[in-house]
């Protein structure tokens, strides 16, 4: 992550280089509560994104900051150190990519570009210019008299990007923007748009339903449920050391057991699962308590196995006896589930030499593990006080 | 068509060209235009060019039915005609296009949505003639707005210009052709993505700019289908101006109707030809006033998003 060295040495410690501040926004549809409380922040240039399940609050506080919504309660909101809560979206300091781009179908691919210079009233030959530069910029300055219509959708998303990019924003705001486009395209726009990131310098503030998009691209993810915010930091605070047991599921850990805490020694927790103790790093929002119920989250991919009569002779190491289960070929690995007296566990198997139904025990090291608290709902995290 | 040959379906294979349906409810529907609609015009147009001799008609070509048509005021009527309906498509169209941009994007609740669409069709209920003829009591000498005037003392005198004159004719014309220009244009609104509405406003843009370059361009399918159906259909209307305008404001179509009922069929016919072709004329120039913007197809093609 060269983009965070590069984001924390411009912020060093300075308040006044938060270009977006959010203090308490609440917003409820009818009943529905969409942002309950929440409060976030951004660096000046950071890649900040916000992540979430559908219904989780992240497009409705993306749209707060672009003023498209009008939050039911907020406290502040400032963009640049300029309170904005009444100033419409129009005049904000910055600019959406829209999740189905909302390119403009009776404007071509320049006159759309074109489009945030057009109302702000520069003249034909700048706004050109300028126009040019910016397609230039997601490469399709060839594309610039093209009807939107006869683009592919790759191409659409670069023009949506030129056409918010063109007014150069303090902020730009995304709303999966990657959503519409198949795999490979989706990880060339990755691509490109971390580019565009490092290039411009811009803040960009992203939403995502992808684990996988957030952990490649940002600085600082955001994850959010039911409309607050579950755990936030940089992509390794969250792979690694999930605040709850949803934040693991969420990012994608495949063995999740649940047990209770026997005994905490200096950030390292003990629990009890059946006839088992495992221990591993406590990664739970609060302090870990003896005899609350604790959930151990370890990934297929740490998981290795001890085939019979090869002793494991590292010390630091969690190990459960096993038997092999049902075995999935994926190519490149196979996904194996291994039955322990604790429940199934899925291990990834990368080396073809190893004998499945040969096995004494699963084990993975203690570093390799994160013991956090149980917790699945809303509620847990920072920024909860509620 | 294809489907309904079921009966005989073996025999008309055989018989007739294997042609995709398409083509055969294309030629289908060619045969009635052409029977049911063009016939009929091309009549109409060729009597105009007859003359009458006591009860015969001669069939040498003339112009003699469009001299008189002129000789006796025709000019006049044909100006006012147009004038007339050109105003009121204008003033639907001020009065029409903010009130669909409401009832397409502003209006949020679905009860007075309900309402106002109900609203719109109540005037279909009625005969024209019939709800036209309401505003007699009201415009008329001894009308409820004159009996107000006198009531108030605001005059000393009924008020003769409410009724039978171009003022009444305007108003009997606004009423009837609202909901022509009102539909058209709120369906092309009602298909703009809110999108595309914060898109522009994201990007700058005041709630007038985006009027002036999303929305408008954006619901011109619509405009233009509210004005044709309104500035058409109101150049062959026959009740308005004859229940509001009486003897004082002739319009074509209402002259056409009553050379009818006087039995001069050739007049009438030369009228009509007239009235075929300032509709001609009138798509001519909508067609040349889409040039700038693309063309018909062009416009039409942006509903495809």
């Amino acid at each position: 992550m060269a983009n965070s060295d590069v984001a924390a040495l411009r912020t060093a410690g300075s308040d006044g280089d938060q270009i977006l501040q959010v203090e308490h926004a609440t917003h409820r549809f009818g009943d529905v509560v969409a942002l309950d409380d929440v409060s976030i922040t951004a660096r000046r240039g950071e890649f900040l994104t916000l992540l979430g399940e559908s219904g989780s609050g992240k497009t409705t506080l993306l749209r707060i900051v672009a003023g498209l919504e009008r939050p039911t309660r907020i406290a502040r909101i400032a963009i640049d150190g300029e309170d904005v809560s009444a100033i419409p979206a129009s005049r904000r300091n910055c600019t959406t990519v829209f999740q189905h781009y909302a390119l403009f179908p009776h404007m071509s691919v320049g006159q759309n570009v074109e489009y945030g210079l057009r109302v702000r009233g520069i003249d034909r030959d700048q706004r050109r210019k300028r126009a040019e530069d910016a397609l230039t910029l997601v490469r399709l300055l060839d594309k610039y008299g093209r009807r939107v219509h006869q683009l592919s959708g790759g191409e659409r998303q670069r023009v949506a990007l030129a056409r918010a990019l063109i007014t150069e924003p303090a902020i730009l705001l995304l709303d999966e923007p990657l959503g519409a486009l198949d795999e490979k395209l989706r990880v060339d726009m990755q691509v490109e748009l971390l580019d565009l990131h490092e290039k411009l310098g811009l803040t960009f503030i992203y939403v995502t339903h992808s684990q996988e998009e957030a952990l490649t691209m940002s600085d600082r993810i955001i994850l959010m449920r039911r409309g607050r915010i579950v755990q936030e930091g940089p992509p390794t605070d969250l792979f690694d050391r999930p605040a709850s047991r949803f934040v693991a599921d969420f990012m994608g850990v495949e063995n999740l057991l649940e047990g209770t805490i026997e005994s905490v020694q200096n950030g390292t927790a003990s629990v009890r699962i059946g006839g088992h103790v495992i221990s591993g790093a406590w990664s739970g929002a609060g302090p870990a308590e003896k005899g609350a119920a604790a959930c151990v989250a370890v990934r297929a991919e740490r998981v290795r196995l001890a085939p019979h009569g090869v002793a494991i002779d590292e010390p630091g190491v969690n190990t459960l006896p096993c038997t092999s289960g049902a075995t999935i070929y994926k190519g490149k690995y196979l996904d194996q589930t291994l039955d322990t007296d604790i429940g199934p566990v899925k291990a990834r198997i990368w080396d073809r030499g190893v004998d499945v139904n040969d096995l004494e025990a699963l084990w993975w090291r203690e570093s390799e593990c994160a013991i956090t608290s149980n917790e699945n709902g809303a509620g847990a995290g920072s920024g909860d006080d509620a | 068509m294809a489907a309904t040959l079921t009966a005989n379906d073996d025999v008309l294979r055989r018989l007739l060209p294997r042609l995709p349906a398409g083509v055969w409810s294309l030629s289908g529907f060619s045969v009635v235009w052409f029977g049911g609609i063009v016939i009929p015009l091309l009549a109409i147009i060729l009597v105009s060019f007859f003359q009458g001799r006591g009860i015969r008609i001669n069939i040498d070509p003339t112009f003699l039915q469009y001299e008189r048509f002129f000789s006796y005021g025709g000019g006049d009527l044909l100006a006012r005609s147009v004038r007339i309906a050109a105003t009121i498509t204008f003033i639907e169209l001020m009065i029409a296009f903010p009130f669909a941009l409401w009832l397409a994007k502003g209006c949020k609740n679905n009860m007075v949505r309900l309402l106002t669409f109900t609203a719109l069709t109540v005037p279909f209920f009625l005969s024209p003639a019939a709800r036209v003829i309401v505003w007699r009591s009201v415009f008329g000498i001894n009308g409820v707005v004159n009996q107000a005037l006198l009531g108030i003392g605001a005059v000393d005198e009924p008020v003769t210009w409410l009724i039978f004159s171009e003022f009444a004719v305007h108003f009997g014309f606004l009423g009837a052709f609202f909901p022509t220009m009102v539909w058209p244009i709120f369906l092309s609104i009602s298909l703009i993505d809110n999108d595309f509405l914060e898109a522009s406003n994201d990007l700058g843009a005041n709630r007038f700019r985006t009027l002036v370059h999303v929305i408008f361009p954006l619901a011109l399918p619509g405009v233009v289908a509210g004005i044709v159906f309104t500035f058409i259909p109101m150049l062959g209307d026959t009740v308005v101006a004859q229940h509001m305008g009486g003897n004082n404001v002739l319009m074509l179509s209402a002259q056409v109707q009553s050379l009818i009922g006087v039995s001069n069929f050739l007049v009438a016919a030369a009228l009509a030809a007239v009235v075929l072709g300032i509709m001609l004329a009138f798509q001519v120039l909508l067609w040349a006033a889409l040039k700038p913007v693309g063309g018909l197809n062009e416009v039409f093609a942006n509903l495809r998003r």
